[in-house]
């Protein structure tokens, strides 16, 4: 898994001093605020005092939700997926780690028909909703944002992550990656489906109701180097794969 | 001891039949199958390596919530209430490098080592027995790093275990089990909801189970863990043995109390250095023939000090024949020493007494295993590597193993992963075998091109040695390099 995706999230939440919410929470007593970003110093709120919940918007094998239940500050995972094949494979991957059940839960269901399955989900909240490399497939991206705001704490952050359309991502997602290497299956990604980080951006600025509803976002551009791994390249945002995060303020649901 | 570990090795090889021998086990007793006893981290051998890293683990508030347990055959409490009288010192001492003595003193270990045992020293003198090419390595004015001119500590082995095991009990959250041997280690079982069929399952002594998520194999150069793993150790003996002794000497050192210096001078039959203690104490090491080393052991004290004295002053032809003399090696001694022109303060004070019941050997060789981890499984030390003592890096490497270790544990945590999954440890191996090859390399070639008596290499050898002592700059980052406190270039 991308490591940046745990510390796009940390660089999220403490970006904001309203990160991990005294206030706006209901459950806000036992939940201290937070401190500076790195781990060390944090530790001991971090660690022992905060405990999140995570909703996992299209968790596919559970790459990123398993990794989020087993960090020490997390209480539960919600990982969502439609489709049951890839669930019985994160079923069966969750299996090998007894640290993960009790705080991990898969459930085959979109996002719009979460409310209906697990109606607790829309009141609770969560304080981190992701959806990794799942935009990009949506046909609807903001009918399907619409839905997510539901899920997302006031105070809570959510957290994404796609590939920006450009001459570059059409290269090495659909020609390399699908043509001539092979490595994902023909027709995985429809580069007209892809998002440009402005675009993305703008759903979240566009009126002032939203302005109101949602922080400012906040983007990393990261690039994989080979050997290397997922780095953090500033500008690359506008080039190839970016996280954005943002956070919402508004207490009430849209 | 060794037949037993190998013939538990062979145990572990056929692993395939062992899942199958558990499954049948499963399928008979499964409902009766206790419930598995997970630890986080297992670590196996409460040596520096192992305690070190569970220190450090446990001082680290990132990874302090980690379930860890060791298990070791000895008993800790004698190791942990381990005491000399301030005069005497156990003869088995290691250096340690500024870089290990700052990550002991960050996992806030350092403090508890008894420090009127510690002797740091500031100068090395080193030669070649045949040619007496020779470098010094002190510090030219301002070449010294900024941290001090202390280029090692010298240090007993049991004052930094004893240390650690103190450190450790302030800690807490350890489950010691110790005066416990590994009997077996297996994979543990499946379940309907749980399969632990990759975990390793340490079965000790008294037949109790330890499931871990990651098995750390910090137990020596015969490691049962790395049997289990199936991980190979290649390399050779040197048909050499290591002679250790605590000495006496006349004085204090030529620099003083305040500038002490460690000597090495490169005999054919191997180097042999010795060490600065506190006081007027030093330790000796010296790597000789297996015969050479039977016959020092045999010696009586007069005769040993007067054959450890020889070692640093006479010409290697007199040595030799020493070694040929049964017994009266004091007298042979004195009279060849009238007719050897040495300067004196080239070489380390005389040696005037030996502690009684210090002078001991162990057989030299070098052994780096294959990898150092598998899925569950990583290994640190002497488990990984052994190399020759010569340049006093042994334990040092262990320490850097275990540092690298705990970094990649913490950064696996705050990033979810799974700390014993194969992906978690790739940055340990990556960070550590190539700088642990490449030293093990240089020391073993090292032992080898002064092994040589004659011929061409013995004065290229000397050029060589001579021309890096008359260039401060290049010495200075040897010496920087030895300290662990220059550039880091591997």
């Amino acid at each position: 898994m991308n490591p940046l995706r745990h510390d796009f999230i940390q660089t999220c939440r403490s970006s904001s001093p309203y990160s991990s919410f005294t206030v706006l929470t209901e459950d806000s007593s036992d939940i201290l605020p937070p401190t500076s970003d790195a781990a060390h110093n944090t530790t001991h709120n971090t660690f022992n005092v905060q405990k999140l919940r995570y909703l996992d918007i299209g968790c596919g094998g559970g790459i990123f939700a398993e990794s989020a239940a087993r960090l020490p500050t997390t209480s539960s995972v919600l990982a969502i997926d439609p489709s049951p094949g890839v669930l019985a494979i994160a079923r069966s991957h969750a299996k090998k780690d007894p640290s993960l059940s009790p705080k991990l839960t898969y459930l085959s269901s979109t996002i719009e028909s979460l409310p209906t399955l697990k109606p607790e989900a829309v009141q609770k909240k969560f304080d981190v909703v992701s959806c990794f490399e799942v935009i990009e497939h949506v046909d609807h991206p903001a009918l399907f944002l619409d839905h997510v705001a539901q899920f997302v704490k006031p105070g809570g952050w959510l957290v994404m992550s796609t590939i920006a359309r450009t001459w570059t991502s059409w290269f090495t997602t659909n020609f390399m990656a699908e043509d001539v290497l092979g490595i994902v299956p023909k027709g995985t990604h429809d580069w007209h489906k892809y998002i440009n980080e402005y675009e993305l951006r703008g759903y979240f600025e566009e009126t002032e109701e939203k302005r109101r509803f949602w922080g400012r976002p906040r983007a990393m551009g990261v690039v994989y180097v080979p050997g290397l791994g997922w780095k953090e390249v500033p500008g690359s945002e506008k080039v190839g794969n970016y996280f954005l995060g943002v956070q919402r303020l508004a207490g009430e649901d849209a | 001891m060794e037949a037993v570990v190998r013939r538990k090795a062979a145990a572990y090889v056929c692993r395939s039949c062992t899942r199958q021998f558990q499954r049948q086990l499963r399928r008979n007793y499964s409902n009766s199958a206790p419930r598995p006893d997970i630890y986080d981290v297992v670590c196996v051998g409460g040596g520096p390596a192992g305690l070190s890293l569970l220190t450090a683990l446990r001082a680290n508030p990132v990874t302090s919530h980690l379930r860890v347990a060791l298990v070791e055959a000895q008993d800790l409490s004698k190791v942990k209430s381990w005491k000399l009288p301030p005069n005497k010192y156990s003869n088995r001492c290691s250096s340690l490098t500024p870089t290990s003595a700052l990550f002991l003193d960050q996992i806030g270990a350092w403090e508890h080592l008894d420090q009127t045992r510690v002797q740091p020293y500031h100068e090395m003198q080193v030669w070649d027995g045949v040619t007496d090419a020779r470098i010094e390595f002190d510090w030219a004015p301002g070449s010294a790093p900024v941290e001090g001119t202390t280029i090692a500590y010298m240090n007993e082995n049991l004052n930094l275990t004893s240390g650690l095991l103190k450190r450790l009990e302030q800690l807490g959250g350890v489950s010691v089990f110790e005066g416990a041997k590994v009997e077996n280690i297996t994979f543990g079982e499946e379940t309907e909801d749980l399969d632990l069929s990759q975990w390793p399952v340490v079965h000790i002594s008294g037949g109790k189970q330890l499931t871990a998520r990651l098995l750390v194999g910090a137990d020596g150069a015969n490691s049962p863990v790395r049997a289990f793993a199936g991980i190979d150790a290649k390399g050779w003996d040197y048909d050499r043995h290591g002679v250790v002794a605590t000495l006496e000497m006349e004085g204090e050192g030529w620099g003083g109390e305040h500038t002490k210096i460690a000597y090495q001078r490169f005999l054919p039959t191997g180097p042999v250095a010795m060490l600065p203690m506190p006081g007027n104490i030093a330790t000796l090491v010296w790597s000789t023939t297996p015969e050479n080393a039977s016959l020092l052991k045999r010696l009586p004290p007069k005769d040993f000090v007067a054959m450890v004295n020889a070692a640093f002053r006479l010409s290697t032809v007199d040595l030799a024949f020493m070694h040929t003399q049964g017994a009266d090696q004091d007298d042979e001694y004195s009279w060849r020493l009238q007719h050897t022109p040495f300067n004196s303060r080239a070489v380390p004070q005389t040696v005037v007494g030996v502690q009684e019941g210090t002078v001991a050997s162990f057989p030299l060789k070098m052994r780096h295993a294959d990898t150092y981890i598998g899925e569950r499984v990583a290994l640190v030390g002497d488990a990984a590597h052994t190399i020759h003592p010569l340049a006093g890096q042994g334990l040092n490497q262990g320490q850097g193993d275990v540092q690298s270790l705990a970094k990649t544990i913490e950064f696996a945590v705050t990033h979810g992963q799974d700390i014993g999954s194969i992906m978690s440890l790739e940055s340990y191996v990556s960070e550590r075998y190539t700088a642990n090859h490449v030293l093990l390399g240089v020391v073993d070639k090292l032992h080898k091109l002064y092994s040589a008596e004659s011929g061409p290499l013995v004065p290229l050898r000397s050029l060589g040695l001579n021309a890096v002592n008359a260039l401060g700059p290049l010495k200075s980052f040897f010496m920087k390099q030895a300290a662990g406190s220059g550039t880091k270039i591997f």
